[in-house]
């Protein structure tokens, strides 16, 4: 929390479809002004906390607050005090950008003048103005993805919605939409952004949540998460037969895990680096193979759920 | 502007850029139309099927068979074919032989032999052998009507040979010469006329039918119609120039409405698909908001589509909207948010678009079936006539016939009105609940 109030207030919120708990008593604070992440992977009810926060779902427990009015109410200020964006491309394809934005614009109360200029500005920021009358459908994903964003800044929300925004774009489009999410959040608008790319929460947000199955296992600044881990770097090094005698020693002494050909090695606290020197100088091993990096949340999340974020 | 205008017109828009939608709304029921019309002979001064090939084979020396022959040739349903083309493009007669293969070749699917026993002392009536490969039951019906219809309305004295050849082998020659003698005595002592005339005209089989209601020719002419005179009164509709129009418009014009508004309805399946939901719950747009811009955009569509089909219907056909156009309008208004409930009550109720499709299409075309939108209701056995009042199609054609047909007042109107409102209204409740309690806006 950046020591004001809370913008968005959740205690204890619970959500069920059927037998599956979504989410399984949520509370968290998220102050005005604040690039918060909800990092999971997919299942985890980030979007399930996204539609409770946009009132699109009741809750079934707990309280919810936006802007200290409760949304399971479906108060109308709530409603105007925030835009979402979805996770799909939640605009009409058959019409132009322009239109898109007239029509979203206009069920948001905005007429005239105040209209266009709030459809130039979104335009301009997403960076389609000369694309303002092309049909949605002949656009490319990202630039379907940058609309889709701009479709929730017309009526200048103070809290933004976005619900893993950047599925299956070029890292040209992405890279449009983190820049232009930070200077708006420079600006004051508050963002809550769902993920499940460790390295998105890691860039963007000045919080985390990481949540599974329903529950927040840890919130808090990226260092102070990251500060949770046993150990303060992952040495990798690459899976071949050569390693494969050094990769099982090295399990008595912490975690090791596999990913796409390549061992990570995260000791436990206590654990001397000279040791695994040792090991690397027995077994035969030249120093080039081996990085050493700073734990990330993957690391977290692995550390927290015995699983990795893409399971 | 509230939220629900701004959504119908919303759908407007995505339906103006639709030209595919646009074309299944409006183009392709105008084009239907008019070839129903043609199909039907919808205000044609030449009503009836044209050009069926006939094939006449005539084995008769009576010329009263070779006149037989003549009439079915002059008939415009028939198209005769009467002669057999060689492989070096000559001709010749065509014979009974030459039928089988021709019509296995398709050549022509009915031929009629006039054989030369075509009246005969052995057998009552007239001899005809009529051979047919027919591809559907109505044409071969239709043939057989046309071929009785031109055989006692130009050759009645067929039938007068008929009798006199049974008679003869029944009483003998002397016997009937002496009965056909008295009555053409006592004709031309009556009404005057050379005896001997009367009695080798009975002899030769005409009995005077063809002269029946006077001014006759000699033959039969429309005999028929002259031996039972019946007298049509039209106790409604008679300025309608085009009764059968009505109907064919009316009839389609319904279901491509119900078509097109069950795929608006269907819509709703993409937007939630699509995230739309998600985005306009988010702001200040409700659940009713959604479910009632499409019911209104169902309505307004539906409103445009069934005035501009009978603005086709005048055009094409006369039918005559001027005068009953502020009535028109009211049913078509009425007829169109039945309509629009019902593809509101199918999204309801499918677990997915495609369900939707396919419930909507079988339902659609049942209730036009049922409903008289394709014929008329009295065509089908009773008890599926109790089940076409239940069905918004026969409510729907009830209004406009009554608009256009009977020149109905809206007094008058206001039972059929009642029934759609209420039908309507019925649905509606559903499709509501259905949308409540369903997961469309989960």
């Amino acid at each position: 929390m950046n020591g004001r109030p809370p913008l968005v207030s959740a205690n204890g919120v619970a959500k069920r479809f059927g037998p599956v708990k979504a989410l399984d008593g949520v509370s968290l604070d998220i102050a005005s002004g604040e690039f918060f992440g909800l990092l999971g992977p997919n299942g985890a009810g980030k979007s399930t906390f996204m539609s409770l926060v946009a009132g699109i779902r009741r809750l079934d427990s707990g309280t919810l607050t936006v802007d200290g009015a409760g949304v399971a109410a479906g108060s109308a200020s709530a409603r105007l005090a925030l835009g979402l964006v979805p996770q799909h491309i939640a605009l009409y394809l058959e019409l132009s950008a322009e239109r898109n934005l007239r029509i979203f614009g206009e069920l948001y109360g905005l007429r005239g003048a105040k209209l266009r200029e709030r459809i130039g500005f979104a335009l301009e920021a997403v960076g389609i103005a000369d694309r303002r009358r092309g049909l949605v459908r002949t656009f490319s994903g990202g630039m379907q993805r940058r609309l889709n964003l701009a479709a929730a800044l017309l009526h200048e929300p103070r809290l933004l919605l976005c619900d893993e925004p950047t599925v299956g774009i070029d890292p040209q489009s992405r890279n449009a939409i983190f820049e232009l999410l930070q200077e708006l959040n420079r600006g004051g608008l508050t963002v809550i952004y769902s993920t499940h790319y460790m390295e998105e929460a890691t860039r963007l947000c000045s919080r985390v949540g990481i949540i599974d199955h329903g529950r927040i296992l840890a919130l808090g600044t990226i260092d102070e998460l990251l500060a949770r881990l046993p150990f303060e770097e992952e040495i990798r090094f690459p899976s071949s037969p050569q390693t494969r005698a050094l990769s099982r020693e090295l399990e008595a002494s912490g975690d090791v895990e596999t990913v796409d050909s390549v061992h990570r090695f995260r000791p436990r606290a206590g654990y001397r680096m000279s040791s695994f020197y040792g090991l690397t100088e027995r077994h035969g091993l030249p120093a080039r193979l081996f990085t050493s990096q700073r734990p990330t949340l993957e690391a977290l999340f692995l550390q927290l759920t015995g699983r990795t974020l893409r399971e | 502007m509230s939220t629900i205008l701004i959504l119908v017109k919303k759908d407007f828009s995505i339906l103006l850029q639709d030209k595919v939608s646009l074309l299944l709304t409006f183009i392709v029921p105008f084009v239907l139309i008019y070839i129903f019309g043609l199909v039907f002979h919808v205000n044609s001064s030449d009503p009836g099927p044209a050009g069926i090939r006939l094939a006449v084979v005539n084995q008769s020396d009576n010329p009263a068979a070779a006149r037989l022959a003549d009439a079915l040739r002059a008939e415009k349903a028939f198209k005769v074919v009467s002669r057999y083309v060689n492989r070096d493009r000559s001709t010749r007669p065509l014979e009974e032989a030459d039928l089988r293969p021709l019509m296995r070749a398709d050549d022509f699917r009915f031929a009629v032999v006039i054989p030369a026993d075509v009246v005969s002392a052995q057998a009552p009536g007239i001899h005809l052998k009529v051979y047919s490969n027919p591809r559907n039951e109505i044409e071969a019906q239709m043939v057989t009507g046309i071929l009785q219809r031109t055989l006692f309305a130009s050759v009645p004295e067929l039938l007068g040979q008929s009798l006199q050849a049974r008679a003869r082998a029944r009483v003998g020659g002397e016997r009937l010469d002496r009965f056909n003698a008295a009555v053409a005595g006592a004709v031309a002592r009556t009404f005057g006329g050379d005896e001997e005339a009367l009695r080798a005209r009975m002899a030769d089989g005409d009995l005077g039918l063809g002269q029946l209601g006077g001014g006759g020719t000699g033959r039969g002419g429309d005999m028929l119609s002259r031996v039972v005179n019946i007298e049509a009164v039209q106790v409604a509709g008679n300025d309608v120039k085009s009764p059968a129009a009505t109907l064919l418009v009316g009839g389609w014009a319904v279901q491509f409405l119900l078509f097109a508004v069950t795929a608006s309805a269907t819509g709703l399946f993409w937007e939630k698909q699509g995230g739309i939901f998600q985005r306009l719950l988010s702001g200040p747009v409700s659940r009713g908001d959604i479910l009632w811009s499409k019911f209104l955009y169902g309505v307004c569509l539906g409103l445009v589509q069934l005035v501009v089909l009978f603005l086709a219907g005048e055009a094409l056909y006369g039918i005559e909207i001027g005068g009953h156009i502020g009535l028109l309008v009211v049913v078509c208004v009425f007829a169109a948010a039945a309509c629009t409930s019902f593809g509101m009550l199918i999204a309801s109720v499918s677990p997915t678009a495609e369900a939707a499709r396919g419930i909507a299409t079988f339902l659609i075309l049942l209730m036009c079936a049922v409903g008289g939108a394709w014929f008329p209701v009295s065509f089908m056995p009773p008890f599926i006539q109790n089940f076409s009042r239940l069905t918004l199609v026969y409510w729907s054609m009830e209004g406009f016939s009554q608009v256009l047909w009977a020149h109905a007042t809206l007094v008058e109107l206001l039972p059929t009105l009642g029934c759609l409102a209420l039908m309507t209204a019925a649905v509606m409740a559903v499709a509501v609940w259905r949308f409540r309690t369903g997961r469309i806006f989960d």
